[in-house]
Order: structure tokens, then sequence, then C-alpha cells
């Protein structure tokens, strides 16, 4: 009986062992197929294989992205595509923002879905970009019918790899009716800016709701540091090692947020306030600024239909020596997967998308602008975002570090001077992280 | 010999399971974190012990260690505590005490993350109920700001923890107590033994393995706890609560750095490992008997 005692440890280990083989092997045979598969090499073979198909043949396109919200508004859109293309099925799958990292990027890499893909712009079209899964787009006929200014985002080494088609201002929003009874108007320097909340303190009003506890950071930090950086490619310097966060750029911007926040220009508790709570003080008109940005002034509407919103960015500087009025973002990064059977279609409904009427459709129904040129914006929401489209604005300076761990050290620091840390040590705590990943 | 084999075909649906589940994944784990996988490319290199030293000197991951010990201390030290003082309360057979049980039992069922949704407007500073209390009381100015002030947020956390699972651990030590014969604590009434004294040297003694249960399955529940941090406070304010799982997401999935991921997962292995192996040794489970 003893020779059989080990016999299912035995069994177990051979499994294990040719488990792992296989896998491996699967490994192997993968990374063999990438080494030939760059963006640059995969376009044109998957153009001859559209070429090939016939024209009428039926193809069935993934669209995959992260906004469930903006289902209605797609369907409705890939209604009018199909008809105009009917041996072309679309079909849409969405994921939530924080699944959409895990379970929608595998499956793109995978090859199983998303043939035109939406991503997020900075880290996430990194990684994408390095790992090879972009069609270049640089030579489509339809990128003209976007505003090139604002999307930048989906260019690496001179490639257009994707196309941002929504257009966010990350700019606080202000209650216009408050201002309006108080005589203010948004203010056009630092001073001014510590006036207008003091004024608004006295008048029993939160000055800003700030949810630092999980989205304020990351958004007021680029307002507040867009007039304090050397060039726009301070945090792109700080990465390689050419600049360094204890610098007097972002120590000063840290220190004007900790004055803000000592001289109870925040809700009582800031760190402790998450985003809905935050939003829930403005729509109240408990709170008379909003440190978010333009992606949330339909939501506020819907909820306090009574509110008048505009944005305002707070100038740090003396008012001759600002560079820029706002800030913004051109994210949902448009793709087509360099492993797509079907690449010719998908760019068909790009260019679909990028029509100004279809542009115009979708932003009116999800309430966010688009980057597409000549697009007529139909509720005041939209308008009101529009106005800053004359306006000097910067890339959200957060996206320009490429860095998961670093963006997490810089947003981390202005949690530390708001929990008490002096604005030089948060700084270089923050730089030690930054310095490790250098050191990798 | 070929009764032992027809055997193994009802071994085998089983086996391959754990194979394919958990065997597979946990090998596959480990040869990531000799790679630089990114999670996306189809190509790596390999880079031997690397993201192994990469992890360890990491300053994120030092905290996240530091603030996992002090939530797996927090956890197990309440969670153990009360649910055996609710055991002791309820052990009993009275009628009252089955809806008490089902209600305290009530919070095991709910998914955490629903838990951890709840919990964060619980502990909102503006619209919050705790806040409620103390503007009830008078005392709006003296609330904590329990997940934004980094000295006390992953105690916060560790309380909704703690609030969510004590009931778990209380059946636990009540299906301990009633098998604990009552002549033995009978006779060391008899014998003289007070209420404090018959609970010190008979139901602890005998609760031992109850409570090696308990204390097991709440040190590796808090270690492993992901989900309640990550809806309430994401690993901040600063760090302040990131533990060991949610630094491992948070370098995979924000980061793209499954190679260091997966070394930080190798490593947590390990350490459980060891922490499991040493309670067991601590509490002598085995050389209990009556």
């Amino acid at each position: 009986m003893r020779t059989y005692k080990y016999r299912p440890v035995l069994w177990a280990a051979v499994m294990a062992v040719l488990l792992l083989t296989a896998a491996c092997g699967g490994n192997n045979a993968s990374s063999g197929e990438a080494n030939n598969t760059s963006p640059a090499a995969s376009a044109p073979a998957s153009a001859e294989r559209a070429e090939t198909a016939k024209p009428e043949e039926e193809v069935t396109l993934s669209f995959l992205h992260w906004r469930g919200e903006d289902v209605p508004a797609f369907t409705e859109i890939i209604g009018k595509f199909q008809t105009e293309y009917p041996h072309i099925k679309v079909e849409m799958q969405t994921l939530p923002s924080d699944q959409y990292q895990t379970a929608a990027l595998a499956k793109i890499a995978g090859g199983d879905a998303g043939d035109v893909f939406a991503s997020f712009p900075g880290a996430q079209f990194e990684a994408v970009a390095k790992a090879g899964l972009y069609t270049d787009l640089s030579a489509e006929p339809y990128v003209p019918n976007f505003n090139e200014a604002l999307i930048e985002a989906g260019v690496k080494e001179g490639k257009r790899l994707a196309i941002p088609y929504q257009l966010v201002y990350n700019d606080p929003i202000y209650n216009v009716n408050i201002f309006d009874k108080l005589g203010l108007t948004p203010p056009d320097d630092w001073k001014g800016f510590l006036a207008l909340c003091a004024t608004l303190k006295e008048n029993g009003l939160i000055p800003i709701a700030f949810a630092g506890a999980d989205i304020g950071p990351g958004q007021f930090m680029n307002t507040m540091v867009m007039n304090n950086l050397p060039s726009d490619d301070a945090f792109t310097k700080v990465e390689a090692g050419e600049a360094k966060l204890t610098d007097e750029w972002w120590v000063k911007t840290l220190s004007q947020i900790k004055e803000l926040n000592d001289k109870g220009y925040f809700q009582p508790n800031a760190l402790g306030t998450k985003d809905a709570a935050a939003g829930a003080l403005f729509i109240q008109e408990k709170a008379a600024i909003l440190a978010s940005g333009s992606y949330q002034l339909a939501q506020n509407k819907a909820q306090n239909p009574e509110l008048e919103q505009k944005l305002l960015a707070p100038i740090t500087v003396e008012a001759g020596q600002a560079k820029y009025e706002g800030i913004h973002t051109s994210t949902f990064l448009l793709g087509i997967s360099s492993k797509s059977k079907h690449p010719e279609e998908a760019k068909a409904f790009l260019e679909f998308l990028s029509r100004p009427e279809i542009a115009g459709q979708y932003a009116n129904a999800t309430g966010q602008n688009v980057t597409v040129k000549d697009v007529e914006y139909t509720t005041p929401e939209l308008q009101t975002a529009t106005e800053w489209a004359g306006k000097k604005t910067l890339f959200q300076p957060r996206f320009t570090i490429t860095n998961g761990e670093n963006q997490k050290a810089v947003t981390n620091s202005i949690q530390a001077v708001l929990g008490g840390a002096s604005p030089e040590d948060a700084a270089k705590e923050a730089q030690a992280v930054v310095d490790q990943s250098l050191a990798k | 010999m070929r009764r032992r084999l027809s055997l193994w075909i009802f071994v085998l649906p089983g086996l391959l399971l754990y194979a394919v589940l958990f065997v597979y994944p946990a090998l596959a784990g480990l040869f990531y974190s000799f790679t630089d996988w990114d999670g996306l490319s189809p190509s790596f290199r390999m880079t031997g012990w690397k993201n192994y030293s990469t992890v360890l000197h990491s300053l994120v991951f030092q905290k996240a260690l530091l603030n996992n010990l002090k939530f797996m201390a927090a956890v197990v030290f309440a969670q153990t505590l009360l649910s055996l003082a609710l055991a002791l309360l309820l052990a009993g057979n009275k009628r009252s005490y089955v809806p008490l049980r089902a209600l305290f039992f009530f919070p095991a069922i709910l998914s955490t993350v629903s838990v951890g949704l709840i919990w964060s407007f619980v502990y909102d500073p503006g619209i919050g109920l705790l806040q409620g209390l103390f503007n009830l009381l008078g005392a709006t100015g003296l609330a904590p700001n329990w997940i934004g002030d980094r000295r006390i947020a992953i105690y916060s956390v560790a309380a909704v923890q703690v609030w969510a699972h004590t009931g778990q651990m209380m059946i636990v030590f009540i299906a301990g107590l009633q098998g604990i014969p009552q002549e033995l604590k009978d006779a060391a009434a008899i014998d003289g033994g007070g209420r404090w004294r018959i609970f010190r040297s008979v139901t602890w003694p005998l609760l031992a393995p109850s409570a090696t249960i308990v204390i097991a399955y709440t040190t590796i529940q808090s270690f492993k706890a992901f989900d309640l941090i990550f809806t309430m406070t994401d690993g901040g304010p600063n760090n302040a609560t990131e533990i060991i799982t949610t630094y491992i997401y948070h370098l995979a999935f924000s980061s793209y750095a499954f190679g260091e991921a997966s070394a930080g997962s190798a490593l947590f292995l390990v350490l459980l490992a060891a922490l499991t192996w040493l309670q067991f040794k601590a509490l002598r489970a085995d050389r209990i008997s009556y």
C-alpha cells in the first residue's frame, strides 16, 4: 500500500508541468508572431486582406468602449451606419472603466474583440501603442474632420495611432447665480482668486467643493499647475530624470493648494470627500465652485435644473504672466486594432463617426463635447464648454505623466499637503517614487 | 490495482478544475514574475530576480506591507474579541437568540463592494451618517476625518471589515461552544470555579480549534482584503490605506507592470503561507483533546 502513497501528488505535479509547458509553448508562439506584427507591418497586410474580400460580404465589427451611459446614443448612430453600410454589422460592447483596464485590453490583445476600440490618453495609450495594438491612421482622409490642435493625444512618434473623440475642459465649474448675486467675476490672478474665495466664505458658502478622496487631486492639479510649469513638457522631463518634483514650480503648486485648504476654502475634511458627495454640495448650491470639469455640467443640470454653470480656472500667477486660461483633455481615443480582420470596415465606421452631423448627434445626446470641427451644440451646457474653444488651453498635464506609479505619486503629494505635510516634504516623497521608477 | 484506477476517475474532475483554475494560474504567475511582461505586449524578456528586488525595495510596497500588518492586527484583534463576546452571549438555545444570530450574521451575506459603498457614505464628512450624529450632538468640528486622515483611515476601513465579518466568525465560535460538554462546566462550578475561571480554564482551552479557525481565517481574509479598500479609498489618501493586494493591482492595471505585479503576488503567497503555518504552530490546535 505504501507504494501508492505519493501517487496523487505525482499525478498533480505531472499535470501541472504539462499545463505549464503548454502555456509557455503558447506564449512562445505568440511572441514570435508579435515580432512580425508591428502596426506598420500589419496595416498593409490587413489592407490586402480587405481588398481581396468581396465588398458585399457580411462583416461584423466589434466596437469596444467603457461609456455605458453613451449606449443609447451610439445605438442610434450604429443604426444609421448600418443603413448606409448594410453589409457591416457593428456589435457594441461596453465595460466599466475600471474593468476596461483589465478585461477589455486583454480582449483586444487577444484579437477576440475591439476592431474599433476606445482607450484613455496617457499611460493606457502608451501601453497599447507599445504593444503594437493600434493601426496607423496617419493617412486616413477623415482625420482633417477633427480639430488638429485637440487630437495630439493620439499621436506617437509622428504616427497617428488613435483619434480622441471627446473633448473635456478640466476647469472648475462655478455657480453663475451665486457669482452674480455677490457681484463676483472670474479673477485673472492668484490674489484675485484668493479674494474671491474669501468673499464666498464670508457669505456662508463653501468656496470650492473638492473631492479629495478620489478625483479631486487629479483634476484640480491641472489648472493649478498650468501657469506654474516652466515648460509644457515639465512632467515629461520629470519622468526622464531631467527635472524634479522638488523643483520650485511643483512645490509652489503644492503650497498654493495647501493655502486654499488651510484658509478653509475647501469644505471641511476635504480629503475624506468623494466625487459624488462633492458634486452634491455644488448641486445643492452649498458650494459655489466644483473642482472637476465640463464633463459634469450636464449631470449637475439634470439634478438641479435651476443651476446656471460656467467654467473658471484659477490663475496662480500675476495677470500678465498667465500663459494659459484653462485645461482641455481630449479623451475616448478611438483606434483600430492591428489584429482586426476587417480594418477597412473599421475605418468606414471611424469615418462615419467623424462626420460633423453624426458627432453632433452624439454630443447633443450625451452632453459631451467632441473634437470634430463644425459641430452644432444645442444644449446650454455644451455651449458653455464651446465658449472655451477660443481660449488658450493646455492639454491636461496629468496625462503627460505616462507611468502610472509616477502619476499616483504626483496626486498623492497633493493629498499629503492636504493631510498636513509641508509642500517640500510632500514633493520629496513623490520624487522618491519617481526616482525608483527611473532606477528600474 | 484496477479498482484503484477506477477510483481515480472520481477524483479527476476536481483535480482538473483545481489544476486549471489554481495550479496553472499560480505557476503562470510565477513564470511571469521573472519577466518584464506589460500585460498587453505579446513579447517579453526574462529578467531573473530583478522584479523581486524592485518590489522589495519599493517605498510603496514597504508602506503597503506596514499598512497590511496594521489592518490585520486591528481586524484580527477586534473581530476575534467581538465575535467571541457575541458567541458567549448568544450560544444558548433560547428562542430569542435565533433572530439575533441571524441579524449579526446578515452583513456577511452582503457583497463587499456594497458594504464598501454604503460605508463610504456613512463616513463622508459632509453628508455622512456619522457626521450627522456629531452634528446632532453639537460637536460638528469634532468629527474625525474617517477615511481622509492618513493616521486613522486604515483603522476606519478595518472597522468596516470587522462589522461585515464578526457575525460570520460568531457562528464558528457558537458551533465550538455548543460542542463543549456541559458536564465539564458543571464539574468546574462544583469545584468552586467562578464564571471567569471556568471560561479561562475550561471553555477557552476547549475552544482552541474554533479559535484557530477564526484567527487563521480572519488573518488570511484581512491580508487578502481588496474589494473593501478598492471601493472605499483605493489605497488613499497618499497610500495610507494601500495594502499589498491593492499595490499589486495598481502595479498591474495602472502601471502595466505585470512582471512586477506577479513578483508581488509570489511574495504575498509566501507571506501568507508563513503566517498561517506560524499561527497553527502558535495555537497548537492539534494538541487539544478532551
